[in-house]
């Protein structure tokens, strides 16, 4: 195994020396990028500790093909008696995905591996500790998932068409059923697509999906994304649908940095989020079983662009029982270069 | 019904601040070296830059050049970037 690790490092480092690599004096080399962080909940009073490493491995080979992977070391660690006793629990491991990405064309970018899928807002691009404005996941983030989040095959993506008024933008896969340990995935088809307009900051779009094995189903969704005032704030929202049940999600998140002249209350983010999920056919795969209502509202302050304090209170309504959901943490994002060199 | 009401108007606050005193924008990473040699490209590279970025999350505000590259192929396939877009990035991050 480290056999291997060196021999593709040692081969990235090769690419990385040539000058033809190196236009602009922008660097090739490896690096583990991703996000840390430690996230103290409580939910309906049981308090959970879950500390979380999320390295990504980005292995460059030229210009055109780059080796990446997500390995997820999550810990979960809860009181024995919910509210008392000592904490234990796990930490658990899952890499996310692992890919090679051939760089083809402006229209054509081919993945084959084990990728994320993508399907509405989430899985591919909010999930990072680092990136989402509230710690914990839409009830409808499971939607379009199944069974690990990730596909195991080709998947290709790029750019349909680009003015500067507007970008269409694309996605389309194919995935085999697997078994395999920390290669899990199943038999799955299904695209996403997009249009994203430059000078509104406005991106629309909507997800397909068939799972083709046991009970097979249709899922889909439709997204909004919209950054004004230059990224301050960010609006997105997102419909999903399945055999098991439909919802919604609505967050905005506005930073202070252009409505505030102090220093202090500029790296200041709030956050709000509404949410409704309504199963179908007795919910499950990842729903809940009966009707749920959710709103959080989250208070985050950034140390650094790439360090932040994050904190957030959300109440959940249902038939069953009505909670409340407590988030405070510190979130980081790392990049780390594994070789020296690489510019000109 | 009267909490997401309240909610509603929870949401509604950042958009009223819509209206609010504008001030200086964050500097992104590549802009203080490219002061003085400022070109059309650079400018379109700085706007590439912003707009992709905060589609997902906060800009970096530094990127040493060591890495530039690799993380710009990493960003081309996760945010589905085009050709194009790529080089005036990189035009942009590394002038």
């Amino acid at each position: 195994m480290h056999t291997v690790a060196l021999w593709i490092l040692a081969c990235a480092r090769v690419f990385a020396q040539n000058p033809a690599n190196t236009e602009n004096g922008a660097g090739y080399v490896p690096i583990i990028a991703g996000g840390a962080g430690y996230i103290h909940n409580v939910t309906g009073g049981g308090p959970a500790l879950q500390p979380q490493v999320d390295p990504v491995l980005l292995v460059p080979f030229g210009r055109r093909f780059l080796l990446e992977s997500r390995t997820d070391f999550t810990g979960f660690f809860m009181r024995e008696n919910f509210t008392s006793g000592p904490f234990k629990g796990r930490v658990f491991t899952d890499v996310e995905y692992a890919q090679l990405d051939w760089l083809a064309d402006t229209h054509a970018i081919v993945v084959g591996g084990k990728y994320l899928l993508p399907f509405g807002l989430y899985n591919e691009r909010l999930t990072p500790i680092w990136i989402r404005n509230l710690q914990d996941f839409p009830y409808t983030a499971s939607i379009g998932t199944r069974t690990s989040g990730a596909g195991d095959g080709l998947m290709l993506r790029g750019v349909a068409a680009q003015t500067e008024s507007m970008s269409v933008q694309y996605s389309a896969y194919f995935s085999a059923h697997c078994g395999i340990n920390q290669l899990g995935s199943a038999r799955t088809a299904g695209g996403d697509a997009s249009v994203y307009f430059p000078r509104l900051r406005f991106e629309i779009g909507g997800s397909g999906q068939r799972f083709l094995e046991g009970h097979r189903i249709n899922n889909g969704a439709a997204y909004i994304s919209w950054q004004p005032l230059e990224g301050s704030m960010d609006v997105k929202g997102e419909y999903d649908y399945s055999f098991f049940g439909h919802g919604y999600w609505l967050e905005a998140a506005y930073k202070l940095d252009r409505a505030s002249s102090h220093a202090a209350l500029q790296k200041v983010q709030l956050v709000g989020r509404v949410e409704q999920v309504f199963p179908q056919h007795g919910g499950g795969n990842g729903l809940p079983h009966i009707e749920n209502k959710r709103f959080d509202v989250g208070l985050n302050y950034y140390l650094k662009d790439n360090l932040r304090l994050v904190s957030s209170y959300g109440r959940n309504f249902s038939s069953a029982q009505n909670l409340n959901a407590w988030n405070a943490g510190i979130t980081y994002r790392f990049t780390i270069p594994l070789w020296f060199g690489g510019t000109k | 019904m009267k909490i997401f009401a309240l909610c509603a108007c929870l949401l509604a606050i950042p958009l009223s601040l819509l209206a609010g005193p504008a001030r200086q924008n964050l500097e992104p990473a590549g802009k203080a070296s490219t002061r003085g040699t400022s070109t059309s490209q650079t400018d379109l590279g700085e706007k590439v830059f912003a707009n992709n970025c905060s589609r997902c999350h906060a800009a970096p505000m530094s990127l040493s050049p060591r890495i530039t590259g690799t993380v710009i192929m990493h960003m081309r396939t996760r945010a589905r970037l085009s050709r194009e877009d790529e080089r005036v990035l990189l035009k942009f991050l590394v002038p």
